[in-house]
C-alpha cells in the first residue's frame, strides 16, 4: 500500500535471519569447550627449552603432531621413543613434532630429553596454559594437525611406532 | 478482493480498520450489531493486514500473531521444563565425558536424555531456535500495531460519530440548557482541573490524558528485545568466560585469556566452634566452615604479556578480600570464593651445610621447588644441582623418578665438590621434608652413592628457613559482559511495566445536538474510577447522576 513499508518489512526479516542464524549456528557449532576433530588447534605461545618462544602461527602451512607430556607420566615416557624416531624420519617432509610438557621446570624436562636423547622441539606449559585449552585431561594426548590446520585425529594414551606411523602417513596424504 | 473501506464521513480507511479512522463509526462489526465497541488499537488496522499478501506479508504476518507468540511462549517454557529433569552440562565443572555420566548416574532414561540433547537444552539448537522466533515475534507484533496505534492517538478528531460515543462502556445522555458552545467552554476548566488536555470544537469536546501509558505494553517489548539479544549473544567470543583456577598462597598467578594477574596474598578459613554447631552435628566430629577467605591482590599486565621468555610487567590494580558472595569485581571481571584445599605446599627451604667432622656450619642457600639455581658455591664447597624429583619414587628400574610434578615428596640430587672430595665430585641427595628423609631413607642412598652423608649434611635449622604455601583457594573467574544489557533490558521492562501498570489513558468525548449532550468515556483499565471520575465532573455540571448508571452495560449477561 504506502511504498516505504516493503524495504522495513526485508531490513527486519533480514536482521532477524542474520542473527537468528548467528545465534543458532554458532549453538549447533562453536559451543564445545574442548577443540574437536575438524576444529582449528587453540594457538599457544610457549617458552621452548631451547629458549626461544614458540607459537602455533610458527608451523603455518607444516602438518603437525603435539603430544602433551610429563615426565612422571609413564606411558608419556614409553612413548618417547617412537616420536623421537618418527621426528628422524619425517622433520624434512614437512613434518613437525612439537612435545608440550605439562607444568614441569626447565631442570626436570631438560635432563629428561638429554637422557632420553630427545631432541624434537619441547615447550614448556609452565601454566597450563595450552593444557586447558586444549581440554587435556589424561597424558599422553597426542594431536594430528593437518598441514591445512585442522585437526585431523586426537590420540588419548600412549602411542606405539606403527600407530603414530600410520597417523603421520595419513596426515602428509594430500 | 476488493472491500469497501470508505466511511460516511468520506474518510478513506485502510483494509481491516474496524473503526473509521477520522469519525469512529464502527465498519466492521463481527460480533454482530450494537455490541460494545473493540476498541484495540482504537479500531485502527494492522500494518500487516492488507488486501492482497505476498509470501513477505503471509512471513509477516505469522510473527505479527498474537496467538502465534503465545503458542511459541508455551512451546519454550515446555521445551525450558525438559532442561530440569536432570542437571546440565553446564552446570558440572569437569565433566569429561557426559555421555558416561548420564548412563551410569541415571540409567537408561539419562542415556536417552543424553542422546536426545536434553542434558544441554538451553543451548540446543531448537531452544535457541525458539528464542529467535520469540525475539521475531516480539519485533513484528510491536511494529504492526505500535505504528498504526500511534497514528490513531496522534490524529484523534473532536467530533466523533454518534454510534461511537453511544457504544462506549461509559455513556450519558441528557438534556442540558443553554447555547452548546457556552456548556462546552463550562466544562473545560473542569476536566482541566482533573488533569485531562481538552480540545474543543463548537458542539464537541475532547478530553484525554496519560496517553503515554499505551506505549508500556511496547516499552515493555523493546526491554525483552534488548534482553533476548543479550542472552542469545552472552556466549560470543570475549563475552563471556567462566573459569576455576587454582591459586596458591603467596603466588602471583595468570587468569587465563585475559592480561590479568591475581595473588593470593592469604588464605583463611574459620570453622565453627563445637558450641556454635546445631544440636544435630554436636559431637559428630563434623566441622562446618564459618568463613573463606582470600585476601586478594589483582594485577594488570602491562608490557612483556604475551612473551613467556620474559617477565611481565605487572601493576596492582585492585586489592580486595574475596568471600563467599563478596566477589572481588574489576570491570566486569569477577573472581568468587568457590573451594579451598588447606594441602601445604612446598615452595622453597634455605638449607645450610654441615660439615659433620668440625660441626662448621656453610652458607643458608635458596632452594626452589620450581625452576632453582644449578649451582651454590658454600664455603670451600661448591653444590651443582644435578637433578630433581618433585615426587620422589624409585621406578621398576631401580632409577630415581618422580610420581607426579607436584612436590609432595621433593628430592634434590647435587654432586658436590670440596676438600677431602674426589675431583669429579661427590653425589648427595637431599630431601627436604623429614618424613621424607626416613622414609625413604636419605643415609642409606646416599651411602650407596659416594657415602658422603658421614662427611657433609644439609639441614635446616629454623622453621623459618620453610617457604610454603599454606593452603590453595580456588576461585571462580567470571567475565559476563552481556549482563549489563541483560540488567538494562530488564529495567526497560520493568519501566514499560511501570506506565502500564499505575497510568491508565483515559478519555472523555462530549458532543451536543439540539439541546442533547452525549458522553462517551473510554478507559484502559479501572472503569470503576473512571465512572467516578465523569460523575463528579458531571456534578460540576449540575447534573447529578448514580455512578453506576453510566456503565453502558450491554455486553453483560
Amino acid at each position: 500500500m504506502k511504498r516505504y513499508r516493503r524495504p522495513v518489512q526485508i531490513v527486519i526479516l533480514f536482521f532477524i535471519v542474520i542473527l537468528g542464524g548467528y545465534a543458532i549456528g554458532s549453538a549447533v557449532l562453536g559451543s564445545h569447550d574442548k577443540p574437536e576433530v575438524g576444529d582449528k588447534p587453540p594457538s599457544f605461545a610457549l617458552l621452548g627449552i631451547d629458549g626461544s618462544v614458540h607459537h602455533l602461527e610458527d608451523y603455518e602451512g607444516k602438518a603437525m603432531v603435539i603430544n602433551f607430556w610429563g615426565t612422571w607420566c609413564k606411558p608419556c615416557v614409553k612413548e618417547m621413543p617412537a616420536l623421537q624416531a618418527q621426528w628422524e624420519k619425517w622433520k624434512d617432509k614437512g613434518v613437525v613434532i612439537l612435545g608440550i610438557n605439562a607444568g614441569e621446570d626447565q631442570m626436570t624436562v631438560q635432563n629428561f630429553v638429554d637422557q632420553r636423547g630427545v631432541n624434537f622441539p619441547i615447550v614448556l606449559d609452565s601454566d597450563s596454559d595450552a593444557v586447558r585449552d586444549f581440554g587435556i585431561s589424561p597424558l599422553p594426548t597426542t594431536f594430528f594437525v593437518s598441514a591445512k590446520g585442522k585437526i585431523t585425529s586426537i590420540h588419548t594414551g600412549e602411542l606405539d611406532l606403527e600407530t603414530l606411523g600410520n597417523q603421520i602417513e595419513q596426515l602428509v596424504q594430500p | 478482493m476488493i472491500i469497501n473501506t470508505k466511511c460516511e464521513c468520506g474518510h478513506q480507511n485502510r483494509v481491516g480498520t474496524v473503526l473509521c479512522e477520522a469519525c469512529g463509526k464502527p465498519l466492521f462489526e463481527p460480533d454482530g450489531q450494537g455490541n460494545l465497541l473493540e476498541m484495540r488499537y482504537d479500531g485502527a488496522a494492522r500494518r500487516s493486514q492488507r488486501a492482497n499478501p505476498t509470501w513477505i506479508d503471509r512471513i509477516w504476518n505469522f510473527f505479527s500473531s498474537v496467538k502465534v507468540a503465545i503458542y511459541l511462549i508455551i512451546l519454550t517454557l515446555l521445551g525450558a521444563m525438559l532442561g530440569t529433569i536432570y542437571p546440565q552440562e553446564s552446570t558440572f565443572i569437569n565433566l569429561s565425558n557426559p555421555g558416561d555420566y548420564y548412563k551410569t548416574t541415571y540409567g537408561t532414561l539419562g542415556h536417552i536424555y543424553y542422546i536426545l540433547g536434553f542434558s544441554d537444552t538451553y543451548n540446543s539448537w531448537w531452544f535457541i531456535l525458539l528464542l529467535v522466533l520469540i525475539g521475531s515475534s516480539l519485533v513484528i507484533c510491536s511494529l504492526d500495531r505500535i505504528l498504526p496505534l500511534y497514528k490513531a492517538l496522534s490524529k484523534q478528531k473532536i467530533q466523533k460519530h454518534m454510534e461511537f460515543l453511544t457504544r462506549q462502556k461509559i455513556v450519558y445522555q441528557g438534556d442540558i440548557e443553554g447555547s452548546p458552545q457556552e456548556w462546552i467552554t463550562r466544562a473545560r476548566p473542569f476536566l482541566k482541573k482533573k488533569g485531562y488536555r481538552v480540545h474543543t470544537e463548537p458542539d464537541a469536546l475532547l478530553a484525554e490524558k496519560q496517553r503515554f501509558s499505551r506505549w508500556g505494553p511496547y516499552i515493555i517489548h523493546i526491554g525483552l528485545i534488548i534482553f533476548l539479544l543479550a542472552v542469545l549473544f552472552r556466549g560470543m567470543p570475549g563475552l563471556h568466560m567462566d573459569e576455576y583456577v587454582s591459586f596458591p598462597e603467596g603466588e602471583i598467578k595468570h587468569i587465563p585469556n585475559t592480561t590479568m594477574y591475581l595473588k593470593n596474598e592469604q588464605f583463611t578459613v574459620e570453622y565453627y566452634s563445637e558450641k556454635e554447631l546445631p544440636t544435630e552435628f554436636q559431637g559428630t566430629g563434623k566441622m562446618l566452615p564459618k568463613l573463606f577467605q582470600t585476601k586478594a591482590v589483582l594485577y594488570e599486565c602491562t608490557a612483556t604479556c604475551n612473551d613467556p621468555s620474559k617477565k611481565p610487567v605487572l601493576k596492582e590494580v585492585l586489592r580486595h578480600d574475596i568471600e563467599v558472595n563478596k566477589p572481588l569485581s574489576y570491570k566486569g571481571l569477577k573472581a568468587y570464593q568457590y573451594d579451598f584445599d588447606m594441602t601445604p605446599k612446598l615452595r622453597s627451604v634455605q638449607p645450610v651445610l654441615v660439615n659433620k667432622v668440625t660441626g662448621e656450619h656453610y652458607g643458608k642457600f635458596k632452594l626452589d621447588m620450581m625452576n632453582p639455581q644449578r649451582s651454590y658455591t658454600l664455603g670451600p664447597y661448591t653444590l651443582e644441582l644435578k637433578n630433581k624429583y618433585m615426587d620422589f619414587m624409585l621406578n621398576d628400574d631401580g632409577e630415581p623418578s618422580s610420581k607426579s610434578p607436584n612436590p609432595n615428596a621433593p628430592a634434590f640430587l647435587f654432586v658436590v665438590k670440596g676438600p677431602d672430595l674426589p675431583k669429579e665430585g661427590s653425589q648427595y641427595i637431599y630431601f627436604p621434608k623429614q618424613i621424607d628423609k626416613e622414609e625413604f631413607q636419605q643415609d642409606l642412598i646416599n651411602e650407596k652413592l659416594g657415602g658422603l652423608e658421614k662427611k657433609l649434611e644439609l639441614d635446616v635449622l629454623a622453621m623459618g628457613d620453610v617457604d610454603f604455601a599454606k593452603s590453595t583457594t580456588f576461585l571462580n573467574i567470571r567475565t559476563d559482559r552481556a549482563m549489563p544489557f541483560v540488567w538494562i533490558g530488564l529495567g526497560i521492562v520493568m519501566l514499560g511495566l511501570v506506565l502500564g501498570f499505575y497510568w491508565t489513558h483515559r478519555r472523555i468525548w462530549l458532543r451536543v445536538d439540539q439541546g442533547r449532550v452525549t458522553l462517551g468515556g473510554h478507559t484502559t483499565k479501572n472503569w470503576f474510577g473512571m465512572r467516578r471520575e465523569i460523575s463528579s465532573f458531571l456534578k460540576q455540571m449540575g447534573i447529578t447522576i448514580d455512578e453506576k448508571s453510566l456503565d453502558n452495560g450491554r455486553n453483560k449477561g
